[in-house]
């Protein structure tokens, strides 16, 4: 048995398959008893090429494409990736489209934080909380769906604005909810701060301090959470967020607790947000033109995603197709603080470290490769678009 | 406006191993470094507390060859690659630039002063190969354990792996 | 109501044998339904776990390689046994109990513990590193809930004079409910009880996110059903002992469903109220909180026993 022969190193690996986590990562943990003594990642499973992906289809394609990153924050990824291109065109998004974008930001940050909500329960084994929130979700989600046609992927976004407009049927719909999740959340806040048992898996656990936060160099809620005072909607107010201000929410623990309550202040803050929107929404058009070839240059393109700052950067070099996509997505910021704090914890309380920075692998990982059983063979993109469509015939 | 004074800052900050500075977009400078210099310069710019190292891109400036039927291939042995270090601080974005030749594609580690750095460092190395110096990791990271060595997806060159029946 | 029927029919079909592993397969429906509802699901059908039993039977049975190949086969047989063997000194379904002897309420106990021990056995005996964990908290928790809960259930055996179950059974109908003489024994025995089955909060040993299944990670199949119909039938005997001892008696079937399937309830409320609590958090829960309130409970059971002779009141309660 590997414990008689190295006593000193009890190894005990995290996935890529594990109930804990439902998307691949590896972990592993070295453990003495329960408690763990060092800890490694590998990451890559779902690494899927996209940035290189990007560099053979044209803008509007990766439009789509880019909305593919990740599941769960798509409509941000696909608003850092047309924000972006537009400023590269130099074309300016009419107020409307603006306010509509930030909008259905804020109903996806709502989903994804709920979402976490449940996920982090779910890893505590509070699985009441777990199966409430995402309950209340679907509310969030029915939303999204009215306004876009989609639960997820909602391709609101286009290259100069958006595609989907606000009425007052949909408003109305939109604040009923918003007052049912408010009310929610209050609850959640309350279970979250008060129960005993559920304060006894987060309560000084996982602690990062402030300075080990800035040096990790964690973003969005986690590093909020230990009091790093960064959010692009604050700091470089992209969108609407101009004239919709958002406030900067953030905690001096650093447990899991503060994450907690960050994240569940940050719903607070989208409630209200949305209620000005709705109620004060510019009209106006909801796209410009724009053109299919784009004048050559290099923009910066940043967005707070619900999981932290979300960091494009594009190259064009004056043709239909860009010259290099960059996607630097929140999770992978915060896998530092993973490694770094999960050493002294003990074992049972590595998935809520883990879930506490609410990681997203297939934000981190962007490239196909597929192996099936012994086949030796690698396929790249197209292959496997091709087997694809064979497939499916 | 004070986007532009915290920006002059920044670049006050590096600027005896600044060799040329441009503005692309509003917000944003570029500040071109040599690559024995850019540890320094960011080890300057993280004492400083400017901001926080937000990304590190990896860029691919292949060379072209031209065949005797007049299309324009790339050289997979002949270019240059660029590195891209993005510091963020509020709306500014500061970027020190680094170019390295294929034939050299080696850059002193900033693992050690700043320990977020180290996945971003890992991904330019396995998508671009380009040898961090003094990387504490030289694992896959996100590429396959029996990815093939010397092949490097983000490079212009590559355009798929063989099938090997 | 208490019918004899011959040993064979007791032992293979009633009250022991298919009746009593039919009734563990609806009281893990009831429990499965119950927190599912509380927690706002659908939860399964009626012959879920029935389905998932012959599921089970019928797959294959793999054996993973570096275990002991006879003990991996053995383990969920002797659980099941165990816990099918306790049964008989247990008055299920509110019968009197098949066999009896003076002092079976030891007895019954440590085989209830003996299905424990297998799964620790079952987890150590696997290379796999969440078997591994699993046995070592399963038997950690073994030992911190073990003696309170035994503790628990002597209380109302000192209070009534006798350690068998059947008398305290037939005895506890006469007295006051012990739930309201001795009540922290009572909470004593439910939560201890739901340490046993490992039933959330106290699930660390089986806690998905961390450690997949815990100890039983490697089994699949057979053993794997047997091991699940073994805490079935735990569960249906845990109950019954408990309003056996608390809630006063079982004269009749229909007392054992209405007393039993209120436990359930409140064991089913429990489950779903709380997160579940770190190893060493059940830990220090059980000795520093359980064993303490138990103990309080029987020093006064004793000296109720020594000066209830002199105060006529107390004799009733005992």
């Amino acid at each position: 048995m590997g414990a008689e022969k190295k006593p000193e190193k009890f190894v005990v690996s995290i996935g890529p398959q594990h109930p804990a986590l439902k998307e691949p990562g590896h972990f592993e943990f070295a453990v003495e008893g329960e408690i763990v003594t060092s800890a490694t990642a590998r990451l890559g499973f779902v690494h899927r090429g996209m940035e290189k992906g990007t560099e053979s289809r044209t803008w509007v394609q990766n439009l789509y494409l880019m909305e593919r990153v990740c599941g769960i924050c798509s409509a941000v990824h696909a608003m850092a990736y047309a924000q972006g291109v537009e400023k590269l065109a130099k074309v300016e998004v009419p107020p409307r489209a603006r306010a509509i974008r930030q909008l259905i930001a804020e109903l996806e940050r709502i989903h994804s934080h709920l979402l976490w909500l449940g996920v982090a329960a779910h890893e505590g084994g509070f699985d009441t909380l777990f199966m409430l929130s995402w309950r209340d979700r679907e509310t969030v989600m029915d939303l999204l769906e009215a306004i876009t046609g989609n639960r997820v992927n909602y391709s609101a976004n286009v290259l100069g604005g958006v595609k989907i407009d606000i009425d007052e049927v949909k408003s109305a719909a939109i604040l009923k909810g918003m007052d049912f999740l408010e009310e929610r959340t209050r609850h959640y806040m309350k279970v979250v701060t008060e129960d005993e048992t559920f304060l006894g898996r987060t309560r000084k656990i996982g602690t990062m301090t402030l300075e080990q936060a800035l040096r990790l160099g964690s973003v969005g809620p986690t590093g909020r959470a230990s009091g790093v005072p960064y959010d692009v909607r604050v700091d470089a107010p992209y969108a609407a967020y101009q004239d919709f201000p958002v406030n900067i929410v953030t905690d001096t623990a650093g447990d899991l607790e503060a994450r907690f309550v960050v994240r569940i202040k940050e719903l607070y803050e989208s409630y209200r947000v949305i209620r000005e929107l709705v109620d004060h929404m510019p009209a106006g058009e909801l796209t410009t033109r724009i053109p299919r070839r784009i004048q050559e240059g290099e923009v910066v393109s940043r967005v707070e995603a619900p999981r932290g700052e979300l960091f494009y950067f594009l190259k064009s070099n004056g043709t239909d197709m860009p010259e290099r996509i960059k996607v630097r997505t929140p999770s992978l910021c915060n896998w530092g603080s993973i490694l770094a704090t999960a050493v002294g914890h003990r074992l049972a309380d590595m998935p809520m470290i883990l879930a506490g920075i609410d990681p997203c692998f297939s934000c981190n990982d962007r490239m196909i490769l597929v192996k099936r059983g012994n086949d030796q063979t690698v396929w790249t993109w197209e292959d496997l678009r091709r087997y694809g469509i064979e497939y499916y015939k | 406006m004070d986007i532009d004074q915290k920006l002059q800052a920044g670049a006050e900050i590096v600027k005896e191993w600044v060799i040329s500075t441009s503005n692309p977009e509003v917000n944003r400078v570029d500040l071109v470094v040599a690559p024995e210099n850019l540890k320094k310069a960011v080890a300057a710019m993280l004492d400083s507390q400017w901001g926080y190292l937000s990304a590190i891109t990896g860029l691919d400036h292949p060379e072209y060859l031209t065949d005797e039927t007049g299309v324009k291939k790339v050289d997979p042995d002949r270019g240059n690659l660029e590195l891209l270090y993005h510091f963020s601080g509020g709306a500014a974005v500061l970027t020190l630039r680094v170019t390295l030749p294929y034939s050299e594609a080696v850059i002193d580690s900033i693992c050690d002063i700043d320990m977020a750095a180290q996945l971003y460092e890992r991904e330019a190395a396995e998508l671009f190969g380009i040898e961090f110096r003094g990387a504490p990791s030289t694992d896959h990271l996100v590429l396959p354990d029996d990815w093939p060595v010397g092949v490097y997806p983000l490079r212009k060159a590559f355009t798929g792996l063989k099938k090997e029946s | 109501m208490n019918l004899s029927l011959s040993p064979l029919v007791e032992l293979l079909f009633f009250p022991g044998g298919l009746v009593l592993l039919a009734s563990g397969l609806v009281y893990e429906f009831v429990d499965r339904k119950l927190v599912a509802r509380f927690q706002n699901r659908i939860g399964p059908r009626w012959f879920q776990p029935l389905a998932d039993v012959i599921k089970l039977l019928a797959k294959e049975e793999v054996i993973p390689a570096g275990v002991v190949k006879g003990l991996f086969i053995f383990l969920p047989i002797v659980a099941l046994t165990s816990i099918l063997t306790a049964a008989l000194y247990v008055p299920m379904f509110g019968l009197k109990p098949a066999f009896s002897f003076p002092g079976d309420l030891v007895v019954t106990v440590y085989l209830l513990s003996l299905m424990t021990l297998c799964i620790g056995l079952a987890g150590a005996n696997t290379e796999d590193r969440f078997s591994l964990v699993g046995a070592t908290r399963a038997l950690t928790q073994m030992f911190s809930y073990e003696a309170p809960f035994l503790l628990a259930l002597l209380g109302p055996a000192i209070a009534l004079g006798t350690w068998n179950i059947g008398q305290i059974n037939s005895a506890a109908g006469n007295n006051l409910w012990f739930i309201i003489a001795q009540p922290f024994g009572f909470i004593a025995a439910v939560i201890g009880l739901m340490g046993k089955l490992e039933l959330p909060p106290f699930d660390a040993p089986e806690a998905e996110t961390e450690i997949v299944a815990g100890a039983l990670t490697e089994y699949s199949g057979r053993g794997l059903a047997l091991f699940r119909i073994g805490r079935d039938v735990e569960l249906v005997i845990g109950l019954t002992l408990i309003a056996s001892f608390y809630l006063g008696g079982l004269a009749n079937p229909l007392d054992f469903l209405w007393k039993t399937l209120i436990l359930l309830l409140v064991t089913a409320a429990l489950q779903s109220l709380f997160a579940r609590l770190r190893i060493d958090q059940t830990v220090g829960l059980w000795w520093r909180i359980g064993s303490i309130m138990v103990l309080l409970q029987l020093l006064a059971v004793v000296v109720g026993r020594l000066i209830a002779p002199l105060i006529p009141f107390l004799s009733s309660g005992g």
